[in-house]
C-alpha cells in the first residue's frame, strides 16, 4: 500500500507523457527522474519507469490483450565491426563493416516475449528489440553480403557483453489491472547525452499509444569541469598534466631524499 | 574503491590503478625506462579504452622519469649535452612519426603495426640484451677480468665527421649517429605510443659507447622531455589525456620509481640488463603469441563518431 502511495505520489513529481488516441485509450508513463548525474563516484544507476495504461481490460497471458513494451536509447554513434582473419600465419583485421546512426545505449523491457506482440514488420519499424534494431551500413565495406548478418549478430552480442544494449522480456510488471512499472539498468559506462524513452501500448500486434520523453544523462561538478577545460581550453588542460606531472615527480624524489 | 574517470567516461578501481602505476613506475627507475611499453597494454587490457590509455600513459611517464631525473641529477649522471643533441633528433623523429599515425588509423591497420613493431624491436632488442648479459655474467663467474673500456677501441661509428666531445660520458663522437638515434627512436616512440627508454639504453650503451653510468640518467632525462611535448600534443589533438586517471598512476609510479631507483643501485650492471632483457623479451611475447594463436573472438567493435568516440 506503502509503495502504491508512493508511486502515486511520483507520478504527480516527475515530469510526465500522456497520450491519448481514438479509442480513448490513455498512456501515461513517468520516469522515476529525468536526470542522471555523473559524479566521481558514479558507479551506474537505474531508472524506474511507473505508467498507467487506461481504459484497457487486461488478462494475464492472454495473446490478443494488451501488451507493454519500453525502449531506452542513447544518442546515435558511427561503430565500425572488425574481424579477424589470417594472412600469412598472422590474425589480423580483415573484413570492416561500419554501422551508422545506432544508438549507443539500447535497453528494451516488455511485457510478453518481443516475437509475440506485433509482426516483424512493426517491430522493425518501431526498433522494438534486439533484433529489430536499425543498424544501417555505410555504403563502402568490404564485407561479403552472405556475412552481413555475421557483423550484424557479432556487433549486437559485443554491445551485449558491455552492458549497454540490453534485452528484458517479461520485466514490465503490472501493478493492477492499469498500472504498470519496470526498472532499467544504466551501467556505468553510459555515454553522456540526451536519451529517448519510448513506451508502447499494443493491442492485437497493433500499437495502440505511445509515448515519448527524454531522458538526460550528464556529468556534473568535477567531472564536467574537467571534461569542459579538457574539450575547450586544451593547451591549457595540457600544459595543467604536464606541470601536475612534473611537479609530482620532483616532490616524490624531494620526498624520498635519503642523503 | 570506484572512481568514475571524466575523459574515460568509465567508472576503475582505484587501487588496482595505483598498483599498476606502482609496479611499472618500480620498473622503470630500475632500469631506467619509461615504462610507457608496459603501462600501456596493461591500461588496455583492464578496459581503459586505447586512445584514453596511450594519451595518458605519457604524462604518467612525465612523471615518474621527472621523479628518475631528480635522483640521476643529484648524483651528476646526466650527460646534458648528450641529452639535448638527443632531443633535437627525437623532436624531428616525432614529427613524421604523427604523420604516419595519421595514415595508419584511417586505412585501420594501426594496431597490427603496433604489434608487430612490438615484436619486432622487443625480440630484437630483447634478445640482443640477453646474450650479451648472460655472456658477460658467465665472464665474471668464471673469473676472467672484464675487458676494460680503452680510450683508443673505435667502431666505425667513430669515423664520421662532425665531432663533438661530450665530457661526463667521456666520448668524442659524430653529432650524426646522436641525432639520428634520437630521431629513430622519437618516430618509433610517436607512433607506437611510447617513450622508448628500452630502445635508448642499449643504443646508447652498445653503439655509441656511453658509459652504463650515465646512460639511464641520460635517456630518463630525454625521455622527460619528449614525454612532456607529446602530452600537450595529446591534450590538443586527440583530447584523451585524462588527468585522474593520470594522476592516480603517477602517485603510485613515483613511489615505485623512487624504491625502483635504489635498488637498481645495489645491481649490478649485467644484472640489470639480463632482468630487463627478459622483461623486453615477456612484452614482445605476449604481443607475438596474441598475433599467432586462433583468437578468443574474431569480432571486435570500435567507436567512430558520436558519443564517447
Amino acid at each position: 500500500m506503502i509503495r502504491l502511495v508512493l508511486l502515486l505520489a511520483t507520478l504527480f513529481v516527475c515530469t510526465n507523457a500522456f497520450a491519448q488516441n481514438h479509442h480513448g485509450l490513455n498512456l501515461v508513463t513517468s520516469l522515476s527522474s529525468d536526470m542522471i548525474s555523473i559524479q566521481s563516484n558514479f558507479t551506474g544507476t537505474e531508472i524506474v519507469i511507473f505508467g498507467q495504461a487506461q481504459n484497457i481490460v487486461r488478462q494475464p497471458n492472454d495473446p490478443s490483450g494488451y501488451e507493454l513494451a519500453i525502449v531506452v536509447q542513447g544518442p546515435p554513434q558511427d561503430i565500425t565491426t572488425r574481424r579477424k582473419g589470417r594472412f600469412l600465419g598472422v590474425w589480423v583485421n580483415r573484413e570492416a563493416e561500419r554501422f551508422q546512426n545506432v544508438p549507443s545505449f539500447y535497453a528494451v523491457a516488455s511485457t510478453v516475449d518481443i516475437g509475440h506482440m506485433a509482426d516483424r514488420t512493426v517491430l522493425d519499424e518501431l526498433g522494438i528489440g534486439l533484433n529489430h534494431i536499425n543498424l544501417a551500413v555505410s555504403g563502402s565495406s568490404n564485407v561479403a553480403l552472405a556475412d552481413r548478418d555475421d557483423f550484424r549478430r557479432a556487433f549486437i552480442r559485443l554491445r551485449e557483453e558491455t552492458g549497454l544494449y540490453s534485452e528484458q522480456e517479461t520485466s514490465i510488471k503490472f501493478l493492477t489491472d492499469t498500472m504498470f512499472r519496470t526498472n532499467i539498468p544504466l551501467p556505468a559506462n553510459i555515454p553522456v547525452g540526451d536519451y529517448k524513452v519510448k513506451s508502447f501500448l499494443f493491442h492485437h500486434g497493433e500499437v495502440v499509444s505511445q509515448t515519448e520523453q527524454t531522458l538526460y544523462v550528464a556529468k556534473t561538478g568535477f567531472e564536467q569541469f574537467t571534461f569542459q577545460l579538457a574539450q575547450n581550453y586544451s593547451l591549457v588542460y595540457g600544459l595543467l598534466a604536464v606541470s601536475l606531472a612534473i611537479f609530482t615527480g620532483w616532490l616524490a624524489g624531494v620526498i624520498f631524499r635519503k642523503d | 574503491m570506484q572512481l568514475y574517470l571524466p575523459i574515460a567516461e568509465i567508472p576503475v578501481n582505484i587501487f588496482v590503478i595505483f598498483a599498476m602505476g606502482g609496479a611499472v613506475g618500480f620498473l622503470s627507475g630500475l632500469f631506467g625506462i619509461g615504462g610507457g611499453f608496459l603501462l600501456t597494454p596493461l591500461l588496455i587490457f583492464s578496459g581503459i579504452p586505447p586512445a584514453v590509455s596511450v594519451a595518458t600513459v605519457t604524462t604518467q611517464v612525465v612523471a615518474s622519469s621527472a621523479s628518475a631525473v631528480v635522483n640521476y641529477w643529484r648524483r651528476k649522471a646526466i650527460d646534458l649535452k648528450l641529452a639535448s643533441i638527443l632531443l633535437a633528433g627525437g623532436v624531428m623523429g616525432s614529427l613524421v612519426g604523427v604523420v604516419l599515425f595519421d595514415v595508419l588509423q584511417s586505412v585501420g591497420q594501426l594496431d597490427l603495426v603496433i604489434s608487430l613493431s612490438y615484436v619486432t624491436f622487443l625480440g630484437t632488442i630483447g634478445g640482443l640484451m640477453l646474450f650479451e648479459s648472460v655472456r658477460a655474467i658467465r665472464r665474471r663467474k668464471s673469473g676472467a677480468a672484464p675487458k676494460a673500456r680503452k680510450p683508443g677501441q673505435h667502431n666505425w661509428i667513430h669515423g664520421l665527421p662532425l665531432k663533438v666531445r661530450f665530457r661526463r660520458s667521456k666520448l668524442y663522437v659524430s653529432v650524426i649517429p646522436v641525432v639520428g638515434l634520437g630521431a629513430i627512436i622519437g618516430f618509433l616512440g610517436t607512433v607506437l605510443g611510447i617513450g622508448g627508454g628500452f630502445m635508448m639504453v642499449p643504443a646508447l650503451i652498445y653503439l655509441l659507447r656511453v658509459p652504463t653510468s650515465i646512460v639511464i640518467g641520460t635517456s630518463l632525462f630525454q625521455i622527460l622531455f619528449t614525454m612532456a611535448a607529446a602530452t600537450v600534443f595529446h591534450a590538443m589533438g586527440t583530447k584523451t589525456v585524462d588527468i585522474v586517471l593520470a594522476m592516480t598512476l603517477m602517485i603510485g609510479g613515483v613511489i615505485g620509481a623512487q624504491f625502483g631507483a635504489r635498488m637498481g643501485q645495489n645491481l649490478r650492471g649485467d644484472q640489470l640488463r639480463l632482468l630487463l632483457a627478459l622483461l623486453v623479451l615477456g612484452v614482445g611475447l605476449r604481443f607475438a603469441v596474441d598475433l599467432l594463436l586462433v583468437p578468443d573472438d574474431f569480432y571486435s567493435i570500435a567507436i567512430r563518431k558520436g558519443a564517447g568516440s
